[in-house]
């Protein structure tokens, strides 16, 4: 990671912190950097929002005045900042692996229904970031044996809480929404809620494992 | 209380809208004409934030069920308090039982209606505004319907002020930030984009405006980016090469090149396009960003200047 991270002035107020130009294969190093740095610039209050993305990080001022400033810092921030300074939380999150295209997805791999329930629940998978909808976490960590092709014909809705795999990535649904990933598995756990104090259950640089269960009761 | 008769196309609440939750994926809302939403408030001595109607195209019929006063702006619905034609930019005194019905009109597409002490309804992670994607917000999460009770509290002294505030013009020339992805583009692309004059697609909304051409050859690519912030204003470009002006209701990530970023004294104009209008885009300068900012500002301010004596007296 020899290169230097591009700032880009987006408007009078926002900053574009870009490190997209890196290796690919330092994605998680790279991005626990960019969390730890959202989190000082956090700490400052002169920013109304902080949006990680892959690879980078937009910054939204409070006052235009700073942009400068700011523009002139980031790079020497990113030098200093401690990606081990960033405290995530880790969830764990009981899965019930009987979605509606796990069986396609086995077929698709050449593998038995419990040797994917195993390769989906054994790994530590990080939040990377949020988007699509509020909550919903893009996840940094599945096991490339169950890399499976978006659904030819996306659903109009997959259901709240349905836990599915799409090309290189797996995710959890918030709430009822169109999708074209392949639903694996359903969990009860509820990652928007307004009534919270934190709403949503995750946050830019959580952990988090898929804990298998059996369904005891409706 | 105000009993909503018809809606309309869309009649939902909006204050400023939602800060502070973008990284969690939680788009801002709000009014998507803040600036009309501003002096809407100001016309009746309410806080800027303070939450007002938004409605959409017209066709929409409130009846008051209690005394308050109302300010009008941003498109001109051709709106009338009984048979009284009132007009954007003026504030009026409502009576109990008084209708207030919004026809069409050729003004723009987005009306705002604010009363006095504000709409009230909880706030939502430190917001009234609707979030009609995520269900929150607003009335129980969704645009208002036909027999609906909206919550007001209210106003029954006399009211002296009249003082009324312009509609600015609509302007055909948005302005532009650079976007960050201009050397991921070609030439060819940048210099389409600023030549061509793009109009309004009906398939457009609360969360963006698309934009049809007939250059859409030049400007087609295969980029295909890692996810990054997006906010409203920002201009993507997918691969067919129809940009989209991104709007408050937008997702909060994107992987579509950012071609620019409407400056902020401009993006209130997207709330008023209708279909078929047409635009051209020009990149401008920080400093002359910022100047169209403080103009406005200035307008903001001289209102509130001249209205000051009507609430100090």
């Amino acid at each position: 990671m020899s290169t230097l991270p591009s700032i880009k002035i987006l408007t009078n107020s926002s900053l574009l912190f870009d490190v997209s130009h890196y290796r690919e294969q330092h994605i998680l190093a790279t991005q626990k950097k960019l969390w730890a740095l959202s989190q000082y610039c956090k700490n400052t209050n002169e920013f109304i929002d902080l949006v990680p993305g892959m690879n980078s990080l937009t910054l939204y001022l409070k006052s235009a005045s700073n942009l400068h400033q700011w523009q002139n810092t980031l790079t020497k921030l990113w030098d200093e900042v401690d990606d081990y300074a960033f405290e995530s939380q880790h969830h764990k999150i009981d899965t019930y692996y009987q979605g509606e295209d796990l069986n396609y997805v086995a077929n698709y791999h050449k593998l038995t229904i419990d040797e994917v329930i195993n390769l989906h629940s054994k790994e530590i998978y990080h939040v990377l970031f949020l988007g699509f909808v509020p909550g919903f976490p893009y996840l940094h960590g599945l096991n490339s044996q169950l890399f499976t092709p978006r659904r030819d014909n996306p659903r109009v809705s997959v259901p709240k809480g349905a836990i599915a795999i799409g090309a290189d990535q797996t995710g959890i649904y918030p709430e009822d929404s169109p999708g074209g990933w392949h639903i694996i598995a359903h969990t009860d756990a509820c990652l928007f809620d307004v009534t919270a104090s934190n709403p949503c259950l995750f946050k830019p640089g959580d952990t988090l494992e898929f804990v298998p269960v059996k369904r005891s009761k409706q | 209380m105000i009993k909503v008769i018809k809606p309309g196309i869309q009649l939902t609440i909006q204050d400023l809208g939602r800060v502070g939750f973008r990284h969690l994926g939680v788009s801002r809302s709000g009014s998507l004409d803040a600036y009309a939403h501003i002096i809407a408030n100001r016309l009746v001595n309410n806080h800027d934030n303070d939450a007002v109607l938004e409605l959409t195209v017209g066709l929409c019929e409130l009846q008051f069920q209690c005394d308050t006063v109302i300010a009008l702006h941003g498109a001109d619905l051709n709106a009338k308090i009984d048979t009284q034609a009132v007009y954007p930019g003026w504030s009026y005194p409502v009576k109990a039982k008084q209708t207030l019905k919004f026809d069409t009109g050729h003004g723009g597409s987005r009306a705002y209606i604010a009363v006095k002490g504000g709409i009230e309804c909880p706030e939502v992670m430190g917001s009234k505004s609707t979030d009609l994607g995520a269900a929150i917000g607003g009335f129980n999460g969704r645009a208002l319907q036909s027999d609906d009770i909206i919550k007001i509290t209210p106003y029954t002294q006399p009211w002296l002020c009249n003082k009324g505030a312009l509609t600015p013009p609509k302007r055909k020339v948005i302005r532009l930030h650079q976007g960050p992805h201009h050397e991921l583009l070609t030439p060819e692309c940048i210099n389409a984009f600023c030549t061509t004059s793009f109009t309004i697609n009906p398939n457009s909304n609360r969360m963006g405006v698309r934009l049809d051409h007939n250059n859409s050859q030049i400007m087609q690519h295969s980029l295909s980016l890692h996810s990054l912030a997006v906010a409203p204003g920002s201009v993507q470009l997918p691969p067919d090469g129809n940009p989209i002006v991104l709007l408050n209701d937008a997702q909060t990530t994107g992987g579509y090149p950012l071609i620019g970023h409407v400056i902020e004294a401009d993006l209130h104009q997207f709330a008023q396009f209708r279909t078929a209008d047409s635009i051209t885009f020009e990149f401008v300068t920080l400093e002359q960003a910022t100047a169209a900012k403080s103009k406005l500002d200035a307008h903001l301010s001289q209102l509130k200047l001249s209205l000051n004596r009507y609430w100090t007296n």
